[in-house]
């Protein structure tokens, strides 16, 4: 296993009275793929957004490689630009082109050169199968077509690590294999991930660890082999059975 | 026909007379029409940056992290911003443009009326927009932004990359709204003694007596001009909307 990239230590937050996340403690090795599973309003999300800094926890810190990432534009901007995200809504910007929405970030904020961020951009947009649509707006693609796009725009950044945030949730069935399959190549290639995720049998296969969230909390954090098929915490086990029932 | 109407020398009705009067104070009327298109478009323009600046500037957010001094820096714009589009949302035009003109006056500054005309267009508009503005940034979808900064693009860039030019399509015709507005409200800049196309009309009337033909004159003047730019804008508009199909790159086609 590799080094130690992120540490989750302590976090909580709040919404008002609400706890949705209680003094969770993580942490994220180089190259590992790590599912979190559980059930709506487990706190999942929002503990994917808190990692990427777009949610303030309300105690607690985030650390990048043994350094934390304090509330400073600057510093989180340096540190978003090394731990991507993609979204459940895939957030493509409506006003560009496939094309355009993998260059800006890499433009704006790596200020690498036209050419190079061209490159960039096709030789992902390849890995995910889209470059035949960099003239489209993301307006006329499928949604299956977005978060491929959205995927190989978060991978032109070169990220170190790459937060999933429901990334097939808001798809049709037959668009989530397409969505799948990238992840799982991606899976091969040694970055690390973090995905939040109701699909049991990919957080079986191609996770390393598999987190059950519930209430808030990490209520059991093993490699799938153990978690689907040994659970030891009976609220995993409760949620498991409901899914595989379902 | 035509002939006889521009020779009309003793006009018996009241299309005689607008006839009359426009050629007789032609150069008034044109430069009350150049002097009205004037301060519409250059006050309409600043104002329109103004407005964004100020948007933007209502917009902005604070972080728990940042330094004291940029903290208060920010409530403190954020706070002037807010009392001067309160203000200006609040009182007539006419009535900013009296304040404007003698206040400064009365400071010893020689302002001239047309400058202070384009003013207090720019102060008008400024308010205004700046609540277009905020509106039309409130109405591109947060996803937008936070695509934008879980790639650790600044929220500043984030906003001018991707929000504004969102933003500026969907409020393009409240734009075009703000600007016949204006063109036609220069009118009241009369008090402040600029001689746009109103003070030309109330002039010319007296002079005859004649107001009701002197007012239609500089109707169908407002009219034409107002006629024009709306469709102007809506040209623009179909423009700005793009195209509806795009090109495949046949170059990758094998890659699918």
């Amino acid at each position: 296993m590799g080094e130690s990239v992120l540490s989750i230590q302590n976090l909580s937050k709040s919404f008002g009275d609400h706890e949705v996340l209680r003094k969770i403690d993580m942490d994220v090795n180089a190259g590992e793929i790590i599912c979190i599973v559980g059930s709506s309003g487990s706190g999942k999300s929002t503990l994917l957004r808190c990692i990427n800094k777009l949610e303030r926890q309300t105690t607690g810190k985030v650390m990048y490689h043994g350094k934390e990432v304090r509330d400073v534009q600057r510093e989180i901007n340096e540190y978003r630009a090394k731990v991507g995200m993609v979204f459940q809504s895939f957030n493509l910007f409506n006003n560009m082109t496939v094309l355009q929405n993998c260059m800006i970030c890499t433009r704006k904020v790596l200020h690498i050169s036209k050419a190079e961020a061209f490159d960039r951009a096709i030789a992902h947009l390849k890995e995910v199968g889209m470059a035949p649509y960099i003239n489209a707006k993301p307006a006329q693609l499928s949604g299956g077509q977005k978060q491929r796009v959205a995927i190989a725009r978060s991978l032109c950044m070169n990220p170190e690590v790459l937060l999933f945030d429901e990334p097939t949730s808001a798809l049709d069935p037959e668009m989530v294999g397409e969505v799948l399959n990238v992840m799982k190549e991606l899976a091969t290639t040694g970055l690390t991930m973090i995905i939040v995720t109701h699909e049991m049998a990919f957080a079986r296969d191609v996770s390393t660890r598999t987190i059950f969230m519930d209430r808030g909390f990490v209520a059991e954090d093993a490699p799938p082999s153990e978690l689907f098929t040994n659970p030891k915490n009976p609220r995993t086990r409760e949620f498991l059975s409901r899914y595989l029932a379902g | 026909m035509g002939h006889r109407f521009l020779s009309i020398a003793d006009p018996t009705n009241s299309f005689e007379w607008m006839i009359f009067l426009s050629k007789k104070y032609l150069s008034m009327f044109l430069e009350g029409t150049w002097l009205t298109l004037y301060i519409a478009v250059l006050g309409t323009l600043l104002g329109f940056v103004l407005g964004y600046v100020i948007g933007i500037i209502q917009d902005l957010k604070i972080n728990q992290g940042d330094l004291f001094i940029k903290k208060i820096l920010i409530r403190l714009i954020k706070v002037v911003s807010t009392v001067y589009v309160e203000i200006f949302r609040d009182t007539p035009m006419i009535v900013q443009a009296m304040i404007i003109y003698y206040g400064i006056r009365q400071t010893g500054v020689d302002l001239t009326p047309v400058v202070a005309g384009v003013l207090v267009t720019v102060l008008n508009t400024g308010a205004y927009m700046a609540e277009t503005v905020r509106g039309g940034i409130g109405s591109i979808d947060l996803g937008q932004r936070e695509g934008a900064w879980a790639m650790g693009m600044s929220p500043m860039k984030t906003m001018f990359y991707i929000v504004l030019p969102q933003a500026f399509q969907n409020i393009i015709p409240e734009m075009a709204n703000t600007f016949l507005t204006n063109l036609k409200m220069t009118s009241v800049l009369n008090v402040i003694a600029v001689q746009e196309l109103f003070m030309a009309a109330k002039t010319v009337g007296g002079n005859y007596y004649k107001y009701f033909e002197s007012y239609l004159v500089i109707a169908v003047i407002y009219f034409v001009l107002c006629f024009v730019f709306n469709k102007i804008f809506g040209l623009i508009e179909k423009k700005m909307k793009g195209k509806e199909d795009y090109a495949l790159a046949v170059e990758y086609l094998d890659n699918e």
